[in-house]
Order: structure tokens, then sequence, then C-alpha cells
């Protein structure tokens, strides 16, 4: 089945069943998905009435658009969905997004039976479904949104694929990325997982998706965990996975069955489980996003060791106890690079790790030497550089801007920090970041973790290096 | 016919030990010679311990009595214990008494369970307040690597006190072999519903599982 999905997700053509002009309709913004996000293939609206849809002509049904419909996205009716599911099948449509809800997720009995019915259909067609009760997907790498958020299209095109059990957690960390500027090669929700599900999407994203380096998942709770743990295990060490879950109070009765009954439950297993087959564990939608940028933007990191450069002692020290708190320790820099350092700075400020880069903030150039120096310190595995805003170092940014263009890629991973009022350094903030090696996150506390998180990830063999 | 059964205590040490599986040396005497006789052939100290199939929690029945020096403590406790029991208790059923070498070291836990959704699930922890008021213990899925086994055991908050412990030293590799054996174990016994290994006591390079419950189905 995971075979499948590359041409589903490179669609040379979609029709798109339900499609309207109607605001209130999803169809409506599924169209407005794909034309607003420039895709370049050939789009058939269906629509029972055969009015022109978006400017374009439309179809009184799928049956009768032309032949060679990659993909359907399929936004009518629960009642409706079998039928044209057929449709798809005779038409030999190669994979379909089934965006309409209605199904197993809800309490009626009903929608159970409708699911077990297409499931069937699908069966009969070997046709693979994402959803139902999805909002689709959008593949950046290949220029489609085939969902019913056509501002997903503003995401940066990069190498995080973020896989979700559900659409609001896509959602919410779909924005996040817009803002933080994560590049992201594939985003979809898998809904209800009729025929594909995580473990297909993860065989398809390691196998069949170069564009995707970093693969994140947000997990909700499986009838059959084992599934996605075993993909995940056969995978091990060849892209790296980050993991969300969600769900974690404890079950009491489960809990229960151990010793005297007060020891944790299934989220514990998971926990377990996740580490067990190289899984990266993350807690919160921030450390998510983070992580799964930085591991996109930058190398692995090869030690434990960091430099922490900072313009301000306090953004330093912070940073500093945070880079403890991730597994990580300060690097003890070689007496050759503590000289160039020293030669640099003057004798008022720590000139060890964390380094106090105060006294010089105002020079960029100095700035740049002081990092080159960390770069080449052969005891130092990776970089937090911190720059906050000041009237007297303006230029700052812009000149570090100046010198990332000739500079890198970085052997190491630096994460950087650049606070400014709204309006400052916005600009620069977008020229330098993620690329190179070299990734911009919101807080020091935060860069420490993320980079905590490479150097988890490099002790659990989840990175080649 | 259900074949579901618990093993307890002595049988369910001895189901261990047939299986290649570390636990203290333990026996069960059915009177007072017996039991000064199996304490000076194990050596002293020794603990006492109720044993009898309607009694799961030991302790709470006043059942367990430890450190016990000599042929004549034995004697008296092995009475004590008994004249207990059988007061407070008419209604139960009484084996014996086990006789156990005296546990020494650290207290772990290792418990096994099939889960509906994970199915075979291995978890190790630390013994008394450690597993019980912090919770600190670790799942894997059964079966394990000996990387998973180092991984349960770096990831218990009380990482540190196995580590360096107050008094004498803790070989963790043994540890990591004793969960290897289990995961082993529990392949080989698909029979076995749950485990409840409390506690395996460990020293240094000395490793035994001081009791036990399991539940074959």
């Amino acid at each position: 089945m995971y075979r499948k999905l590359k041409e589903v997700f490179s669609p040379q053509s979609v029709a798109v069943v339900g499609a309207s002009n109607s605001f209130d309709k999803l169809g409506y913004h599924v169209m407005k998905s794909l034309v607003q996000g420039n895709y370049k293939g050939q789009i058939f609206p269906v629509n029972p009435k055969g009015e022109t849809v978006w400017g374009m002509r439309s179809y009184t049904s799928l049956k009768e658009t032309p032949d060679g419909v990659d993909l359907a996205v399929i936004a009518v009716p629960a009642s409706h969905v079998s039928e044209i599911l057929h449709q798809c099948g005779q038409k030999r449509v190669k994979g379909v997004v089934l965006i309409t809800a209605g199904f197993r997720e809800i309490e009626d009995v009903k929608g159970e039976v409708l699911e077990k019915e297409i499931g069937k259909i699908a069966e009969q067609y070997e046709l693979p479904i994402i959803g139902p009760n999805t909002f689709g997907f959008i593949n950046l790498t290949f220029g489609v949104n085939a969902s019913f958020t056509p501002e997903f299209s503003l995401l940066k095109k990069g190498g995080v694929a973020l896989i979700s059990q559900s659409g609001g957690i896509c959602h919410l960390c779909g924005f996040m990325a817009i803002k933080q500027r994560m590049g992201v090669s594939k985003l979809m929700s898998l809904g209800n997982r009729l025929n594909v599900g995580f473990p297909e999407v993860l065989k398809h994203l390691v196998e069949d998706d170069e564009a995707t380096r970093v693969i994140a998942l947000y997990i909700e709770g499986l009838d059959e965990p084992r599934g996605l743990l075993d993909a995940a295990a056969s995978l091990r060490g060849r892209k790296p996975i980050i993991a969300y879950k969600g769900g974690k109070s404890e079950k009491g009765d489960s809990a229960s069955r151990f010793h005297t009954g007060s020891l944790a439950g299934d989220y514990k297993i998971w926990k377990g489980a996740l580490s067990q087959v190289g899984i990266l564990e993350v807690t919160s939608s921030e450390e998510f996003v983070d992580t799964a940028k930085v591991f996109d933007a930058c190398p692995p990191i090869k030690g434990p060791n960091v430099a922490v450069l900072s313009g301000q002692a306090g953004p330093g020290l912070i940073a500093s106890d945070a880079v403890e708190q991730a597994g990580l320790k300060l690097a003890r820099f070689a007496p050759g690079t503590q000289e160039r350092i020293n030669r640099i700075l003057p004798p008022i400020a720590i000139r060890t790790n964390p380094v106090d880069m105060g006294p010089t903030w105002y020079n960029s150039k100095n700035i740049i030497d002081i990092l080159e120096a960390a770069l080449e310190d052969e005891g130092t595995h990776g970089i937090i550089f911190l720059a906050v805003f000041a009237s007297a170092n303006v230029n700052l940014a812009k000149e570090m801007e100046e010198y990332m263009k000739g500079a890198g890629p970085f052997e190491k991973p630096v994460v950087a920090c650049f606070n400014a009022p709204p309006g400052i350094w916005d600009n620069e903030i977008i020229g330098m970041d993620a690329g190179k090696g070299f990734a911009i996150l919101p807080t020091p506390e935060r860069a420490a973790k993320a980079m905590g998180n490479l150097w988890r990830a490099n002790l659990a063999g989840r990175f080649k290096i | 016919m259900n074949m579901e059964r618990l093993l307890l205590g002595v049988e369910a040490l001895a189901f261990l030990e047939e299986n290649g599986l570390p636990v203290l040396k333990s026996s069960l005497a059915r009177n007072e010679n017996e039991a000064v006789s199996q304490a000076s052939k194990m050596g002293f100290p020794v603990a006492l311990k109720i044993s009898s199939p309607d009694v799961v929690h030991k302790t709470e029945t006043g059942g367990v009595m430890v450190a016990l020096k000599d042929e004549g403590e034995v004697r008296w406790a092995f009475k004590e214990i008994v004249d207990v029991f059988t007061a407070d208790f008419p209604a139960k059923r009484l084996d014996g008494v086990m006789v156990q070498e005296l546990g020494k070291g650290f207290e772990l836990i290792v418990g096994t369970r099939k889960d509906p959704q994970f199915g075979p699930v291995l978890m190790f922890g630390l013994g008394g307040i450690f597993a019980e008021a912090m919770k600190d213990v670790a799942f894997r899925l059964v079966p394990i690597e000996s990387r998973d086994a180092k991984e349960m055991i770096e990831e218990l908050k009380g990482y540190a006190a196995l580590k360096n412990p107050r008094k004498g030293t803790i070989d963790l590799p043994t540890i990591e072999k004793f969960l290897m054996q289990i995961s082993k174990f529990l392949e080989k016994h698909a029979e076995i519903q749950e485990m409840d290994l409390n506690p395996v006591f460990v020293a240094s390079k000395d490793i035994g599982v001081c009791d036990a419950r399991i539940r074959l189905g």
C-alpha cells in the first residue's frame, strides 16, 4: 500500500468532489487551497449543478471527468461517499482524500457501519484513502495543497514532514511552523486512518520521499500501536522521528494491575515503547516544532559540549542553566580558542563559557570572530548564539546576515536567538534563519532544549553521523 | 476448563529457578525441625515467611520474620508465625513456613503483564517507596534488547541512587542481564499472564528474586 502513496501525494490532476462557490461548503475552501496554492496540475471541480466553480468548468459527476484523475478530494455528505468511491475505483483514481466526517468517530453506530462499508470498497479497488475525517494534506515539495486550509500554502518548503492523528494539532503546529519559518515537506492529518495509517506513511516518508529529512508525529491513541512501532523499529536510524503523544492521563485500571495499584499506566508504556524503537519523544507543541525545525536545519551534534555566546550576561546565564537541564555540558575551550576570544574581549566580563560578548556587542566583526573561534574549537560540538537588541547594536543582525551569506554551511549546529521589538530585525531574521546549519528559535531555554534533543537523538542512534 | 493458576512464594520461586533465573535460596518447612535443618544448610541469618495459598500479601498477615541468627531464633519464629496465623485466620489454609536466605543490598521490582494494546510488557523499577510513592518505573515491550535494558535503568529518577548506593556497590550489567533473562523467559512461556517479582535483591554482582507472584493462564 505505501508504494502507492508517492503518486497520491504528487498528483498530476485533482478532482474536487463537492467543489463549490459557497463559502460555507468545505469544497469551496479545497478549491481555494488548490487555486491560491498555485497548483500546477489540472483541477477538475465536480459539482452536481455543473455550474462554473472558481472560474472553472465543473463536471456533474466524477464519471464525466476526463480519464487520468490522480487524486480525488471528497467533501460531500457521508451518505454519498460509498457511491463516489465506487466511481473512483472504476475510473482508476490513484488515491483519495476523504474530508467527509461522520464515520466511526461519531457516537452513532451508523458511522461505524458506514466506515466498514467504505473500507470494503477501498479494499475492492485497492484504493488508498487519507481519512476519512481529515482536513487533507499539503505537499510543499511537489506544490499541492489538497486541504481545506489554503493558508498552509504559506509554509516554507523544507524537510519536516508533520503527520498528525488530529487535524487540530496540524493547524496549531502548522501555524506555529509558519511563524517560526520551519521548513516543511508534507503536513497531513490521518483522520480515522481507514487504510493509510502511521505505518504506511512512515514507510513512504523514509523510502519514497527524498525531500523529507525529519518526521514529526502527533499520536493520540492507537488500537494496535505495534504497527507503528514495528515500522519505526525497522526504519531506525534512517531518518530522525520525533513524536508528541497526547492523552497521557493515567488509566487507573491498567495501572492497578501491578503491585499495589499505585503505579503508572498506559502512557508509561507508550513512553518506553517510543524510546525502544528509536522515536524521540517531546512533551509540548513548542518543543515539537522547535525540535523538528532544528533537526531539519542543523547538522547532527557529535558530542554533548556546547558553547553559549551571548551579547548580554543574563540570557547567557539562563541558557547555560538550560544547557545542563537538557543533558548537555558547557564546553571548555581549548587554550588557543580561549586566547582568540581573550584578544577580542577585555577582562571585564566572563570570557570562558558562557561567553559574555557584552563589551563588544556594538562591534559585529568581533562578535563574528568569537562565533568563528567557537565553531573552530575542537571540543565544542554545538553553539547557542544569543543576541538581544539594544539601540547601540542595531546593526548586528544586518551584519550577521551579510556574514551568513558567505559563511557555512556549518558543520556544527548553531541555534540562535535574535530578540528585538516588532519591526526591527524581522527581515534579517528571515534572511538568516534555517539555512546552513543555523536555526533561530524564540528563547534561550528553547534553544538549549532543542540542542539537547539533537544530542538525545544522537545517543539513541536516531541520526547517522 | 479454567487453566488460570496463581503461583505464590516457594512454588513461584521454584518455577523461576527451574528456568534458570536467579532466586534466593528458599524451601518449605512443615515443622520446626525441618525449618532448623534447612536454615543450617543455607547458613544463618535467614528469613521465615508464612506460606499459604490464601495469603498474597505476607507482611499484612504478620507472617514475615527476618534476620534470624541461629537455631533458637528460627524455632521461636516458626512457632510464633504459625500460632499467630492460626489464631488470626482460622479459615485460611497453611502449607507451612518458607525458610529463605536473607536478601541483601538494593531492592528492585520487576513486573510483567499482557497489555490489551501492546501485548507483553516489562516493567522495571526500584523497590519500596521509589516504586510506590514516586512511580519511578520504566516500561518496555517484550522482547527487549540489551540497549533497552540499559536505558530502562538509566531513565529511572533513582538512577543516581543505583549508580552510587549509600553502601556497597551495584553492578548495573548484572541488572541488565537479569532483565534480558526475564524477557527471554516471557517469550518462552506464553502462558504467563502476569508476574510481580517484588522484591528482587541486588548487591554487587549478586541478584536474586526474593518473592514472586505469577499468574498463568
